[in-house]
């Protein structure tokens, strides 16, 4: 892709490989990525919690038209745009890393807990998350 | 008189639901409104679970991922770590795995067939399918010690030197006419027709919108296989399964097609390895393995669409995050938007043909 251009109206932005990391306006850089490059599926959403507090977003994109990745990522605190009206399949992404990372998606209308019960408290991938927690099974003897 | 939609709970424990999966589906009598999958059933936390083992500790578990298809995802595993380090496999690892996959894929997609029949209330075919696939699972068993948890690729190679060849023979001799046998049981059989002919049109767009991928998506005629760019296939033929019709008899066809697409490949792989040498291969040492530190990204097609794996490192013995793509997470997804307006005994069909497996959907 064009990565002057794309630099020029996306101010801000680092290139890390084939990564591009971006600072904010995440809903406005994949519609212009997409309206601009065949990218057509989003093969997935990777988050990480960082040493920092914040959680890095990985946005993969992919072009079945000319075979070529894509990476934008993005750092966020608590909350971010959904993406949801532009793939349908960031529905799954975004809720697995509400329930996994406490993540909250803003026009995502369905955000509940995935594998973890509905009751539960914390979300496992954070760094943060209580390790000694009696609820997990090898922490029993804390019972006791 | 007032009329109102009923809502219907399909599973968690229903023999077609490949597992545990729950379809809250909203029905105006047999037609269905919306539908809301539910899963989380069979979540292990194999993604938690990496954080806090080494490497080599989490590689024998990576096989549950997908107990259907448990060398693929070792392979992915293996191909992080091979990568981070910069290893490069002899040219006979890199066959022995590719006839392994392969054997794998026939395994999954043959066993997927008699699962789809049982879905549409024929049993008999199940019982075929468990013989055919019991002569592959058999021939891993012999070379790995065992039938679906594998553990047989290692960092850097293979456990042990490829054996027993005169089996995966067999199996090539004896597979194509049992192929022609279920086409001819289950083509010709005018109630299958029936209900999966312009059945659960996946279009083109859709498809790709909801990141459908595998022989879902070559189903519904996009040409998207990534074994064509994987280094390990490099020098095999592989042959293209695309089919236009985009129903549910299109993906059952192309599942079929590739079966002797995948067979094609093992007997390439098969005349290799007949001719090669006794195998030398230089293991990583996974005592005190470390990666360096950074993002670690791997694909692969697996049966059920494309599987990859991300890992960030820290430079420790524990990945920092370690997080699996499985295709039949998307394929779970697609059901919201597929199963609407088509009628409640359909959508058992529709969801048997996407081969939705769950352990792979909840990791």
């Amino acid at each position: 892709m064009d990565w002057d251009k794309f630099n020029k109206i996306f101010e801000g932005c680092e290139l890390l490989g084939n990564k591009i990391h971006i600072k904010s306006r995440l809903h406005e850089v994949i519609q212009f990525v997409i309206e601009n490059y065949p990218y057509d599926i989003l093969k997935e959403i990777i988050a990480i919690h960082n040493q920092d507090g914040t959680v890095e977003l990985v946005y993969h994109l992919y072009s079945t038209v000319d075979e070529e990745d894509l990476m934008i990522s993005i750092c966020v605190n608590d909350e971010t745009d959904s993406i949801v009206d532009i793939f349908k399949s960031a529905e799954a992404d975004e809720k697995e890393i509400f329930d996994l990372f406490g993540i909250k998606f803003k026009g995502h209308d369905n955000l509940k807990r995935l594998y973890m019960p509905e009751n539960w408290d914390g979300h496992p991938l954070r760094k943060d998350y209580i390790q000694d927690d009696t609820r997990l099974c090898w922490n029993d003897d804390n019972d006791s | 008189m007032t009329t109102t939609t009923l809502k219907l709970n399909l599973g968690p424990q229903h023999p077609s639901t490949h597992g545990v999966l729950r379809l809250i589906l909203e029905l105006d009598g047999e037609k269905i409104l919306s539908c809301e999958p539910d899963i989380g059933y069979l979540h292990r936390g194999m993604e938690k679970m990496a954080e806090q083992m080494s490497y080599i500790q989490y590689l024998p578990t990576v096989d549950r991922v997908d107990y259907l298809a448990g060398f693929f995802y070792s392979e992915l595993l293996c191909r992080i770590v091979e990568g981070a380090l910069c290893v490069e496999l002899p040219e006979k690892v890199r066959v022995i795995r590719v006839m392994l996959l392969e054997l794998n894929r026939m395994a999954s997609h043959i066993l997927w067939i008699g699962m789809f029949l049982m879905d549409l209330g024929a049993t008999s075919p199940f019982f075929y399918t468990f013989r055919e696939r019991e002569m592959i699972l058999r021939y891993f068993e012999r070379i790995s010690g065992q039938r679906m948890m594998y553990n047989y690729f290692v960092f850097g190679g293979v456990r042990r030197d490829i054996n027993f060849l005169e089996d995966v023979e067999e199996i090539l001799s004896i597979l194509p006419s049992k192929l022609d046998d279920y086409e001819k049981l289950i083509e010709e059989n005018p109630i299958f027709i029936k209900r999966v002919v312009n059945k659960g049109v996946l279009e083109k767009e859709t498809a790709l919108n909801y990141a459908i991928t595998g022989v879902n998506l070559r189903a519904s005629g996009v040409d998207y296989d990534y074994r064509k760019q994987d280094y390990l296939y490099k020098g095999f033929d592989i042959g293209k399964v695309i089919l236009r019709e985009k129903d549910s008899m299109a993906r059952y066809r192309a599942r079929i097609l590739e079966i002797k697409e995948s067979m094609k490949i093992v007997r390439q792989a098969l005349d290799y390895l007949k001719k090669s040498s006794p195998l030398e291969q230089k293991l990583v040492n996974p005592i005190n393995l470390k990666l360096p530190e950074g993002d670690y990204y791997a694909d692969i097609e697996a049966p059920r669409g494309i599987a990859s794996c991300f890992v960030r490192s820290t430079g420790e013995k524990e990945p920092y995050r370690l997080k699996w793509r499985t295709g039949s997470y998307y394929s779970v997804n697609l059901l919201r938007k597929l199963l609407v307006g088509e009628y409640l005994n359909d959508a058992i069909a529709i969801a048997g043909s996407l081969d939705i497996i769950l352990p792979e959907v909840d990791k």
